[in-house]
C-alpha cells in the first residue's frame, strides 16, 4: 500500500513535471539512445582504430560498411587481399602506361638522356644529324689520343644527367627533381650564361630533347613520378588498404632509393613484381625476390661484388658481342631461369661501375651482406660478426645484372642472372652452420634459409610489425607472441599480423591514437576523410614530399624511421598546417575535395554564427569522428569568432609580404577552384590523367572560404596527426 | 614592429638578453639566448659553423693549384694553370706560399689568405675508394666511409651529442629543398629552400588561420604535438618580424645570382638576426667537369667564380665581428684525376681540398702533408693520394669551433682525437 501510495506519488509528479514541461517521453528516449551511443561509440572507436592502422583512415561511409559485415570478419578479408575486388583502383592507375612495362621496356621508352648516343652507337643505327654536328663540333680540337670521337660526348652527359652531381637533389629529392636534363644540366647551364661551352651544352641538351621527341621518348623522370602516383591512388582508392599499408612496409623495410643511378628504371618492378605480390606471403620468398630484384642488386652493389679469384674479364669487343646474342633470346623469368643461357655463353661481366668503365673493380663488396643481416633479417644486434658480412658477401658473389644501364642488351637489359665465373665457390662458414664447396648459386639460398629462419629475424620483424601496427614501444611480450606466431608458421607474413591484430594490446584503449601519422598517411587520410578526389598528379606527391616523406627516395638503406620523434618537428607541422590549407582549398592541382557537400546551405560568403558552430560541428564529425575535447571545439569556435578576424580579413595580402605563390593561394581561398591548374605545371604532360580531371574541376562550386577554413582547422589539429 | 623588437634584430639575442628586454622575444629565443655552455664557447659567444657541399666532385688540383709541383704540368697538358706570374694577364695561378696558388677565379679569396683567415687542407676526403658520386657523398654526409646503412649524418649527430633540449629551431637549417644527408637523424633541423615560404601559407586569411592553429596547439595540453605547436608559430612570427625580402646586404657584399647565392644571403640573415643559428648547410652542383673543363677560363673558372664570390660575400656581409664566430667549411665529395683525360676534362679520383674561413682560422696557410704527383705518389696510379682523413678536419671545427669534445659519437668507429687535428683552428 506505501509502496503504491510512492509509485503513484512519484507517477503522478512526473506526470505532471510531464505536463509542465513536455519533455517526458522524449527525455527518457534520450537517456536511452545515450547509453546505446556509449556503447556504440566504443565499437565505432574499435572500427576506426582498425581503418586506420589497417589502411589509411576512413572514407564517409566507411564505418558504417565495416559496422555491417562486423570488425573482425573486415579484418579477415583485409588479410586476403586476392579476393577483394579492387577495380576502382585499377581503373585509376590505368592511365600510367610505365606500370605494366618491363624494366627494358622502360630503358628503351624513357633512356637516360646521356646514354642515349652510345645507345644508339652500339645498336648501329644511325646517329641523326642534328646530334651527329653537335657531338662533331664537341669533340673539335680533342687531342688525337681520344679513343674515338663521340665518347667525350657521351660521357659528358652520362656527368650531367647524374642526379648526384647538383644540388637540391642529394638528400631526398622532391617529385620530379631526381635527376636527368633537370638537374646537373640545367643548373650548370643556368650557371654560365654566355659562356661557349654552355652554349654546346645548350646545344646538346636541346638535340637530345628534340630526338626524344621526334621518337616519342620520354623522360625517364615521369617513370619515378608515375610509381609514385601509383602508391598514392591505391592508398586513396584500394578495398586492399592493408595491401597497400604492407607495401608501404615492406617497400621502407627494403629501402632502394630511386636516385642511385639506375634504380630509377628498376623500381617499378620491384614494386609490382618483388614486393606487392608477397606482401602477404611468406618472409623467405619476399626476401629471396628482394636478394635477385635488379633494384636491391643494384642499390646495395651486390651487382659488382666479385670473387677476388675471378679470371681475368672478357675484353670489350667480345662482351658485346655476347650482349647481341643475348638480345635475340626471349626467355625471360628469374635468376635460375636465365643461369644455364649465361653460363654456357660466358656473358661476360656487366656489373662494373658506371664511373670507371676503364678500370672494372674487381673483389668482393659486402655492402648487401651487411644490410641484409643489420637490416633485413636479424638487425643490428642479432649476434653476426664481420666475418659472417665477409662470408655472406662471398655467398652472393655472381649474383649481378646484364647491362645495368640498358646500353647494349635489349631486352635483356637489367636483368639478374647469376654468373658462376664471378662466384667465389669455396667453402663458407654463416653464423655457424657450413655452406660446403662448390654450391654455386645454391650458396645465396642457403644464406637466405638460414637467416629467414633465425630468431633474431623473427623478433626483429615482429618488434618492426609491432611498432607499425601497435605503439612506437611495442611491450617485450607482445613482441615475443608475435614473434612466436612468425616462428610457427614458417615465417608467414599474414599469420604474424594475425597475431598482432588479435592481441589485446592493438585493441587497447592506449594503442588507439598512439601513432603519429607518417606525411604520407597524413595526406591520404585527409584525402579519404573529406571524400577528396585525385588523379595522382606529382603536385600531391610534392607535399608528401614537403611534409617530409618523398616515396622512393629515402637515401639510406635503413628507410624512414616509424617512430613520432621523426615526423614531429617545426619545418614538418608546418607544411602538415599548409598541406592541410591547399587542400582544403583546392590548391593541389589533380587533387579535388568538394566541403560544400558537408557543410550544408550557407549563403554566398556570408556565414552567420549559427552557421559557424553548425560546421564546425559537422566536420568535427566527419574529420574526427566527434572523438575531439570540449576544450578544442570551444576553441575551435571561439578563434573562429575572434574579434581581429575582422581586421586580418580585410588586411592586404602585401602587407604580411607575400611572395607570389601566395597571392595566388589567397585568390584560391577566396574564389572558385577553376582556372588555377593552368596557373601551375605539374601535370604529367601528355598524360590522359589531365583531361579526366578538368571535367571534376568544372563541377566543383566555390568553395566558401569560412568553411575551408574550419576544416583546414581541424585537419591540422594534433588529434587529426595521430591514428 | 615594436621597438624592442628592433633592437633585438638589429643586435641578436645576445645583446637583448643583456638589456633585458627579454620578454617581448619569443621564448625560444629567450631558452636560445639563456642557454649556456650549449650553444656558446667557453667565452660566451654563439658559435656558428657554415658547411658548403661542392656536388659533383670538384677539381680540387685547378682549385689550388700545386704550381711548384712539375708534375702538375705534364699531367695536364691543356688543363694547366699557368704558374704565378706567367701566361696572360689574370690567367696564371694567384702565389698563396711558393708552391700552391689559387686559381685565377678565386681571386676574391685572396685577401682572406693575407689576413690569415682562409685555410686550406689539401690532400684530404674520405678513405674509402669508392668513385660513385652517390656513395662518396652518401659517406662524406654519414661521416661513416664504407658503412651505408648509418641511420643519420654527422652533424645531426653532433646536434645529438650536444643535446639542448632548449635548442632554437633554427639551431641547424639547411637552405635546400629537402634535408640533406648529413642534418638527417634525431636531433630536429629545418630544410628552407626560402625564407619568405616559412609561414602559414593562405594568403590573406595566414594571420586567422595562424592565430586558429596556435590556440588548437596551446590547449591541447599533454600532446607532444604541443610544444612542437608551440616553437613553430613562434619561428614564423619572427622570421616574419625579420622580414626576409627586406634585407640589404652589408659593407657592401655583393653575393652571386642564382640559388647558391640566395641561400648564403639567407644564412647570412639568420645569423644577423640572432634565431640561435648553430649549423647551416648549403651546396652547389655543377662540378663534374669530365668534358672541356677549361683551365684559367671555361667551365670550372665560371663555377669557381661564382663559388668564390659567394664566400666572399658571406664574409664580407657578416663583417669581422661576427666572423670571429663563424666558421665556413667547404667540402666534396672525390677529387679528380691526376691526368687529364681525351676529352680535355679530368674523371673521378680520390684526395681533394677544402677551405676553412673564420675569424679563429689560423689561415694563410695550407694544411696536410703533400703527397706528390708522381706516378709512384698517385693513389692506384691515377689519383691525388690521401694524407688527411675528412673527419679529423671535420672533428677538429666540430671540436674546437663548436665546442664538442665527444667526438666518439659524431664518427662511430672512427678515433680522431686532437693529436690527429691539422691545427687549422689552432
Amino acid at each position: 500500500m506505501k509502496a503504491f501510495h510512492t509509485r503513484s506519488r512519484a507517477t503522478a509528479l512526473l506526470m505532471m513535471l510531464a505536463l509542465l514541461s513536455g519533455t517526458f517521453a522524449p527525455g527518457a528516449e534520450a537517456q536511452r539512445k545515450t547509453k546505446e551511443r556509449a556503447k556504440a561509440v566504443s565499437e565505432e572507436q574499435r572500427i576506426l582504430h582498425v581503418l586506420n592502422r589497417l589502411g589509411f583512415g576512413a572514407r564517409p561511409g566507411d564505418v558504417e560498411r565495416v559496422r555491417a559485415i562486423g570488425v573482425e570478419r573486415y579484418v579477415e578479408q583485409q588479410l586476403r587481399p586476392d579476393q577483394i575486388d579492387d577495380a576502382v583502383a585499377a581503373s585509376k592507375i590505368k592511365n600510367l602506361p610505365t606500370l605494366s612495362m618491363t624494366t627494358a621496356e622502360l630503358l628503351a621508352k624513357y633512356p637516360n638522356p646521356g646514354m642515349l648516343i652510345r645507345q644508339l652507337q652500339r645498336s648501329g643505327k644511325p646517329v641523326p644529324p642534328e646530334l651527329a654536328a653537335i657531338i662533331e663540333s664537341r669533340t673539335k680540337g680533342t687531342p688525337p689520343t681520344a679513343p674515338n670521337g663521340s665518347s667525350g660526348a657521351a660521357k659528358n652527359t652520362a656527368a650531367m644527367d647524374d642526379a648526384m652531381t647538383a644540388p637540391a637533389v642529394g638528400g631526398a629529392s622532391t617529385a620530379g627533381k631526381d635527376g636527368e636534363m633537370s638537374a646537373g644540366a640545367m643548373t650548370a647551364s643556368q650557371n654560365r650564361k654566355g659562356a661557349s661551352n654552355d652554349q654546346d651544352r645548350g646545344d646538346y641538351r636541346r638535340a637530345i630533347i628534340a630526338y626524344m621527341r621526334e621518337n616519342n621518348l620520354e623522360s625517364p623522370q615521369r617513370i619515378t613520378a608515375e610509381l609514385q602516383a601509383s602508391r598514392i591512388l591505391r592508398a586513396v582508392y584500394s578495398e586492399r588498404q592493408l595491401q597497400e599499408v604492407m607495401v608501404d612496409f615492406w617497400t621502407n623495410h627494403f629501402n632502394v632509393f630511386a636516385s642511385k643511378g639506375a634504380d630509377k628504371w628498376f623500381l617499378t618492378s620491384y614494386d609490382r613484381d618483388t614486393i606487392r605480390p608477397r606482401s602477404l606471403g611468406k618472409f623467405r620468398d619476399l626476401l629471396g625476390a628482394t636478394a635477385e630484384s635488379p633494384a636491391m642488386l643494384f642499390y646495395l652493389d651486390n651487382f659488382q661484388s666479385v670473387s677476388p679469384n675471378t679470371r681475368a674479364p672478357l675484353g670489350q669487343q667480345q662482351r658485346r658481342r655476347l650482349m647481341r646474342m643475348n638480345e635475340s633470346d626471349p626467355r625471360g623469368g628469374g635468376m635460375k631461369r636465365r643461369r644455364q643461357q649465361t653460363e654456357n655463353e660466358q656473358a661476360g661481366q656487366m656489373g662494373m661501375p658506371p664511373q670507371q668503365p676503364k678500370r672494372p673493380r674487381r673483389g668482393i663488396n659486402e655492402n648487401y651482406a651487411r644490410e641484409l643481416m643489420e637490416l633485413h633479417t636479424l638487425g643490428v644486434d642479432g649476434g653476426y660478426t664481420q666475418k659472417d658480412v665477409q662470408e655472406v658477401a662471398r655467398a652472393f658473389t655472381g649474383w649481378t645484372l646484364i647491362d645495368p644501364r640498358g646500353v647494349v642488351a635489349g631486352n635483356n637489359a637489367a636483368k639478374s642472372y647469376f654468373n658462376a665465373r664471378l662466384h667465389d665457390d669455396g667453402e663458407k662458414m654463416v653464423l655457424g652452420h657450413k655452406i660446403p664447396a662448390g654450391g654455386g648459386i645454391k650458396d645465396g639460398e642457403t644464406v637466405l634459409d638460414i637467416l629467414s629462419r633465425h630468431p633474431a629475424t623473427a623478433k626483429f620483424i615482429a618488434t618492426k610489425l609491432c611498432r607499425r601496427f601497435v605503439t612506437d614501444n611495442p611491450s617485450p611480450s607482445l613482441v615475443e607472441r608475435v614473434a612466436a606466431a612468425f616462428t610457427k608458421s614458417d615465417g608467414d607474413i599474414r599469420e604474424t599480423l594475425r597475431a598482432i591484430f588479435t592481441s589485446t594490446e592493438f585493441n587497447s584503449v592506449e594503442a588507439r591514437h598512439a601513432k603519429i601519422k607518417t606525411p604520407f598517411e597524413l595526406a591520404i587520410s585527409a584525402i579519404r576523410t573529406l571524400g577528396g578526389e585525385t588523379d595522382g598528379r606529382p603536385a600531391l606527391h610534392g607535399w608528401v614530399a614537403k611534409m617530409g616523406e618523398p616515396l622512393y627516395m629515402y637515401q639510406a638503406p635503413t628507410g624512414y624511421p616509424d617512430t613520432a620523434e621523426h615526423w614531429v618537428n617545426t619545418g614538418a607541422l608546418l607544411e602538415r598546417l599548409n598541406f592541410a590549407l591547399a587542400l582544403v582549398s583546392n590548391r593541389i592541382p589533380g587533387t579535388r575535395v568538394d566541403l560544400a557537400r558537408f557543410a550544408g546551405e550557407i549563403a554566398n560568403n556570408k556565414i552567420s554564427q549559427a552557421d559557424q558552430a553548425r560546421v564546425v560541428d559537422q566536420f568535427l564529425n566527419l574529420i574526427l569522428q566527434g572523438d575531439v575535447s570540449p576544450r578544442t571545439k570551444e576553441t575551435l569556435l571561439k578563434q573562429l569568432n575572434s574579434p581581429d578576424a575582422a581586421a586580418s580579413m580585410q588586411a592586404p595580402v602585401a602587407q604580411v609580404n607575400d611572395s607570389a605563390a601566395q597571392v595566388n593561394e589567397s585568390a584560391a581561398m577566396v574564389g572558385s577552384a577553376q582556372g588555377r591548374d593552368t596557373a601551375r605545371r605539374g601535370g604529367f604532360g601528355r598524360g590522359e590523367g589531365r583531361r579526366g580531371m578538368r571535367g571534376l574541376d568544372s563541377t566543383l562550386p566555390a568553395i566558401n572560404p569560412e568553411v575551408a577554413r574550419i576544416a583546414a582547422l581541424i585537419l591540422g589539429t594534433p588529434e587529426f596527426q595521430r591514428q | 614592429m615594436n621597438d624592442s623588437r628592433r633592437f633585438f634584430l638589429k643586435q641578436g639575442g645576445i645583446a637583448l638578453a643583456s638589456f633585458g628586454l627579454m620578454n617581448g622575444a619569443p621564448s625560444f629565443l629567450q631558452r636560445a639566448a639563456l642557454a649556456q655552455g650549449l650553444t656558446r664557447a667557453a667565452d660566451g659567444r654563439r658559435k656558428t659553423l657554415i658547411t658548403i657541399f661542392q656536388r659533383g666532385a670538384v677539381d680540387g688540383l685547378n682549385m689550388i693549384v700545386p704550381h711548384g709541383e712539375s708534375e702538375y704540368y705534364s699531367l695536364r697538358p691543356t688543363l694547366a694553370i699557368p704558374r704565378p706570374g706567367r701566361g696572360n694577364n689574370g690567367e696564371a695561378a694567384i702565389d698563396l706560399d711558393g708552391f700552391f696558388g689559387l686559381h685565377p677565379a678565386l681571386a676574391p679569396l685572396k685577401n682572406l689568405w693575407n689576413e690569415k683567415r682562409l685555410a686550406i687542407v689539401e690532400a684530404t676526403g674520405s678513405p674509402d675508394n669508392t668513385r660513385s658520386h652517390f656513395d662518396a657523398q652518401d659517406y662524406m654526409e654519414s661521416g661513416t666511409p664504407g658503412r651505408k646503412s648509418t641511420p643519420d649524418g654527422w652533424l645531426n649527430r653532433y646536434l645529438q651529442a650536444k643535446t639542448n633540449a632548449k635548442a632554437s629551431p633554427f639551431r641547424a637549417v639547411s637552405m635546400t629543398q629537402n634535408l640533406p644527408r648529413v642534418l638527417q637523424g634525431r636531433a630536429p633541423a629545418l630544410a628552407i629552400s626560402n625564407l619568405a615560404d616559412f609561414t602559414i601559407r593562405a594568403g590573406a586569411y595566414s594571420a586567422k588561420v595562424q592565430g586558429g592553429f596556435e590556440d588548437i596547439y596551446e590547449q591541447s595540453a599533454g600532446d607532444v604535438l604541443r610544444g612542437t605547436g608551440r616553437e613553430t608559430f613562434e619561428a614564423v612570427k619572427f622570421l616574419k618580424q625579420a622580414n626576409p625580402a627586406q634585407y640589404t646586404p652589408e659593407n657592401g657584399a655583393q653575393y652571386p645570382r642564382g640559388r647558391y647565392g640566395d641561400s648564403l644571403l639567407q644564412i647570412a640573415q639568420l645569423i644577423k638576426a640572432g634565431v640561435g643559428l648553430e649549423v647551416a648547410f648549403t651546396d652547389m652542383g655543377g662540378w663534374d667537369t669530365h668534358v672541356n673543363e677549361g683551365g684559367a677560363r671555361g667551365q670550372l673558372a665560371l663555377l669557381l667564380q661564382q663559388f668564390g664570390a659567394g664566400v666572399n660575400a658571406l664574409v664580407t656581409d657578416l663583417g669581422p665581428q661576427r666572423m670571429d664566430d663563424v666558421v665556413i667549411l667547404t667540402m666534396s665529395e672525390f677529387g679528380r684525376t691526376a691526368r687529364e683525360n681525351g676529352t680535355r676534362g679530368t674523371d673521378h679520383g680520390h684526395a681533394n681540398a677544402m677551405f676553412v674561413v673564420g675569424g679563429g682560422v689560423r689561415g694563410g696557410k695550407v694544411y696536410g702533408e703533400w703527397p706528390g704527383l708522381t706516378n709512384d705518389k698517385l693513389y692506384e696510379g691515377r689519383d691525388l693520394a690521401l694524407t688527411t682523413d675528412f673527419r679529423d678536419v671535420f672533428g677538429e671545427v666540430a671540436s674546437r669551433h663548436l665546442g664538442n669534445a665527444n667526438l666518439q659519437t659524431v664518427f662511430p668507429g672512427y678515433v680522431t682525437s686532437a693529436a690527429k687535428f691539422r691545427g687549422v683552428l689552432g
